[in-house]
């Protein structure tokens, strides 16, 4: 099908080439906004960026208390993180939700693999409401004891709906497969387990030991003066205090690299298809082919007329999408190509997902390949970082993974700067080859003999413990 | 990469003006001579822009044997016409730096094109190639069949809701094309001909049957030229003839049970309620926001909080052309029944037919209202995307900027009425799905 697609494009090839000389043009004047930066004398890092054309404020905030600091009690950061909303010193539960709804305003707390993260957005004639619930969750939680039982009642019963759908959970296997023992392995909702076995002062404990401003930093974007949000926020989180931060970096670990090909195997009893991952390990956040990695894998998986949705979707009709993808964390990070199938389309399906990553390094990629995948790449760009909340977002982002705005101001060329030859070396490097990662989910008993002709089985039930 | 200019905004009831509003005269519209209408919502915040097409088709102009054919159609529109013939749209679109999906609903299909705006005369070449020369090659019918199915599945796998949902719809409805889902029927799926697609496609795709938007960094003129250039030669079709069904009046409550491995049982409660043209549908759609919408509401406070009944609980009423459902889903607590559920969320409502809301709830959703507006006009995406439910769904895309003053002037009489009038237990259906039914 390739020989296909380069007749098409040598048809266009002189239009197109022209019309992206005018993307160029038109986008190199995307520039990230300007903003100030600082830091507080207790350590926490603050980004102002004053957006005036909506009377709205975005709040992101990032805490060094994500899952990789659950140790035995599994769950325990992102109970925390949504346990900063129940309650403080001075408001109850009811009366932050009652204060927040009032005026439309967005406030959610919630935890990630490697760190807790609050966003909020509201109207900035309420900043004299919001403010105040922010400084208080992020520096006097109360983590009210009834409260946290009714939730905890909530989550057990969530984490079992969850496990009716493949799609929710079929990620939490997949770190747990890849990353084994190390911390990137812990998944962020806990277990019913591990779960049932934590109380308040648990959050509490966690609370003091994860949360303080030394290490986090928080971002405010929208209809502001910034002199007066800096005199602001120096006041209100100033007498932030830090605690007994200890943790050491567990993160930076090594990780095992792959010796073998492996399948994990989790039965769905009822399942009517098989939804599966291929991979290996990724990428770090920092790597210096970040954006070259992405544009390699916007013909793979990353967009509708890629290699793997082309051939398994367009072409066989076997399934409704096929991608792939780089996920990466500070320290590390995965590749996977994932997809469903019917339970009886399993094998060609697993086939064909293997051939395409097969011919991706035995004929890599064109010419009119990379300029296509890299004029998608630039073109898409721009609405990433449209709204407020976007910009407050990757605020953050930039303080938790130390980049900064060249990110965004060369991005466009660095896109251009990559060549046929180091697109080869590109997918030499990072995308793998051999000793390959499978994740099947679905029915064990119609897919086990197929499982087992890609490597040793691991066999675990989707309704058992954890993943 | 600035932000968006928006509206007004509403404090304490009353409009203040701010720096930077747009307002409706700042969406410009104009209709070609084949009755294709444009409507164009320039903004430069960011070097791109997006062309969303809006066809007026989607399941409720069905009937059995071709269920779920205007969502399969939705896919073959990318299957190939003449100048670009299989493939080439997707391909040259993404070329160009373009990307695109598409939607289909039981009233609209909805195609979404987004773009740095320096490709937007291949979007227009791409658009209106495939409006005007769709080609319907019956190898690519065979492959796109396997893909709706495996989304049919991939579907039912991966949410419960999805059944119970299905069931609710079939069950209220007994006449009207709303009684199957959008995916179609699987054997349906797998019976429809090629001749059904070129008669659905010579009935419903026509340039008078679609309404186009545009918003992001465009100049109207360029837009003008391009729509005379690439859409205004292609002929008008012949008016699609009205749906006719109408559901009669339900006169007693409906029941439906769905056997399925869940952990606890899922709920549905559906009322019949009015289209999006209704005078009710203001006081409905703040009805639907005082029991779900946030911590402080009152189903949640009442099931989740409170009694801890449920594990979630949420509702919706949307914007339909014909009288649709108002449904409220919640998910049994552990060792609760339904019935537990189901009586305590009676009790709720009884309580606002009975009393009605109070001002300060009333306060708080009007306010809500306004934010969510923010929310959906804060990108050009969002923008483009109400803009065309507007004009289609309430008649014209100017009540998109009355619909803040349309929520302020809902009274607490209102949200009596609407709850009295249409939460009666002759006018529900009430669906549960559940692993223990009774043999």
């Amino acid at each position: 099908m390739k020989h296909i697609i380069k007749n098409i494009f040598t048809v266009f090839v002189a239009l197109m080439f022209v019309q992206t000389g005018i993307a160029q043009n038109s986008q190199s004047e995307f520039k990230l906004p300007t903003y100030v930066k600082f830091t507080l004398a207790n350590g926490l890092t603050v980004y102002l960026m004053e957006q005036h054309e909506v009377p709205l404020i975005s709040v992101s905030a990032i805490i060094p208390a994500g899952a990789i600091y659950d140790g035995e009690k599994s769950g325990l950061a992102n109970l925390t993180a949504s346990g900063l909303l129940y309650g403080t010193k001075s408001y109850s539960k009811s009366k932050i939700e009652e204060e927040l709804d009032f005026i439309g305003a967005d406030l959610n707390t919630y935890a990630s693999k490697e760190s807790a993260a609050i966003s909020s957005k509201f109207a900035s004639k309420d900043s004299d409401k919001v403010f105040p619930i922010l400084k208080e969750l992020l520096m006097d939680p109360a983590f009210d004891a009834v409260e946290f039982e009714k939730e905890k009642k909530r989550v057990l019963s969530g984490l079992e709906q969850s496990k009716l759908s493949p799609r929710n959970v079929i990620n939490a296997y997949w770190d747990k497969f890849m990353y084994g023992s190390h911390v990137y392995g812990n998944p962020v909702s806990g277990s019913p387990e591990t779960v049932a076995k934590i109380n308040a002062s648990d959050l509490k404990a966690f609370y003091s030991n994860n949360y303080g401003p030394r290490g986090s930093a928080i971002a405010i974007v929208g209809d502001f003066d910034a002199r007066a949000m800096k005199a602001l926020i120096t006041k209100m989180f100033g007498a932030w205090k830090n605690t007994g931060i200890s943790a050491t970096n567990l993160a930076s670990n090594p990780i095992k690299p792959m010796d073998a090909a492996r399948v994990l195997l989790v039965n769905k009893e009822d399942a009517r298809e098989t939804t599966f991952l291929i991979g290996g390990l990724g990428i770090r956040r920092d790597n210096p082919d970040y954006v070259a990695v992405e544009v390699i894998n916007t013909v793979f998986g990353g967009r509708f007329t890629s290699w793997l949705n082309d051939e398994l979707r367009v072409n066989s009709g076997l399934t409704y999408g096929a991608r792939s993808n780089f996920n990466s964390l500070k320290n590390s990070g995965t590749f996977s190509i994932s997809t469903f199938t019917a339970v009886n389309t399993t094998q060609p399906t697993l086939e064909k997902a293997m051939q395409v990553l097969d011919s991706l390094h035995v004929h890599g990629i064109d010419e009119n390949t990379l300029a296509s995948a890299k004029n998608y790449v630039k073109g898409q760009f721009p609405p990433r970082y449209e709204t407020a909340g976007q910009l407050a977002n990757l605020l953050t982002q930039m303080f938790w993974y130390g980049f900064n705005e060249s990110f965004i101001n060369n991005f466009q060329n660095n896109v251009d700067g990559l060549s046929l030859a180091k697109s080869k070396e590109i997918i030499n490097k990072y995308f793998p080859k051999d000793k390959l990662q499978f994740l099947l989910i679905g029915k064990s008993a119609d897919i086990k003999k197929i499982a087992e002709k890609y490597g040793s089985v691991i066999e675990k039930d989707i309704k058992a413990d954890g993943f | 990469m600035k932000m968006k200019k928006l509206l007004c905004v509403m404090l304490l009831g009353c409009w203040i003006p701010l720096h930077g509003q747009i307002k409706s005269e700042d969406i410009k519209s104009f209709t070609l001579k084949n009755g294709m209408k444009f409507l164009v919502a320039e903004d430069n915040s960011i070097p791109n822009a997006n062309m969303y097409l809006f066809y007026k088709v989607g399941s409720r102009n069905e009937y059995p044997g071709i269920t779920g054919l205007s969502h399969f159609f939705e896919h073959m529109m990318f299957n190939g016409a003449k100048k670009y013939g299989p493939k080439m749209f997707d391909q040259t679109m993404e070329f160009n730096g373009g990307a695109n999906n598409a939607y289909t609903t039981q009233d609209v299909t909805v195609y979404t094109d987004w773009f740095p705006v320096s490709a937007m005369e291949t979007i227009f070449d791409l658009e209106s190639d495939r409006i005007a020369h769709l080609n319907i090659d019956s190898k690519m019918i065979e492959s796109e069949r396997g893909v709706v199915l495996s989304e049919r599945s991939t579907g039912l796998e991966n949410s419960p809701w999805r059944m119970l949902s299905e069931a609710v719809n079939a069950t209220a409805f007994q006449e009207h094309p709303y009684h199957w889902s959008v995916i179609g029927y699987e054997s349906d799926i797998k019976n429809w001909t090629k001749e059904d697609l070129e008669k659905y496609f010579k009935t419903y795709y026509a340039p008078n049957n679609c309404v186009v938007v545009i918003s992001g960094n465009v100049k109207l003129e360029e837009v003008k030229r391009l729509a005379e250039k690439y859409m205004a030669p292609i002929p008008a079709g012949v008016e699609p003839k009205a749906i006719h069904l109408v559901e009669p009046p339900q006169s007693g409550e409906r029941r439906i049970t769905i056997q399925k491995e869940v952990p606890t049982p899922y709920l549905i409660l559906a009322y019949h309620t009015p289209e999006a043209m209704s005078n009710d549908f203001y006081p409905l759609s703040i009805l639907s926001a005082a029991l779900t919408s946030g911590n402080s509401s009152r189903l949640y406070v009442s099931l989740v909080d409170k009694k801890q009944l449920a594990n979630t609980v949420s509702s919706s009423f949307g914007e339909s052309f014909d009288p649709n459902l108002f449904k409220i889903y919640a998910v049994a607590a552990k060792d609760i029944q339904e019935h537990q559920i189901e009586e305590a969320i009676y009790e709720e409502i009884q309580q606002i037919i009975a009393g009605g809301i109070s001002d300060q709830e009333l306060q708080k959703i009007k306010n809500q209202k306004l934010m969510e507006f923010y929310g959906q006009i804060e990108t050009i995406n969002g923008k483009s995307n109400n803009i065309g439910t507007y004009e289609l769904f309430f008649g014209d895309y100017k009540k998109m900027f009355d619909a803040p003053a349309a929520y302020s002037k809902v009274s607490i009489e209102d949200v009596k009425r609407v709850a009295s009038q249409y939460f009666k237990k002759s006018n529900r259906t009430v669906g549960v799905l559940k692993s223990k039914v009774e043999e």
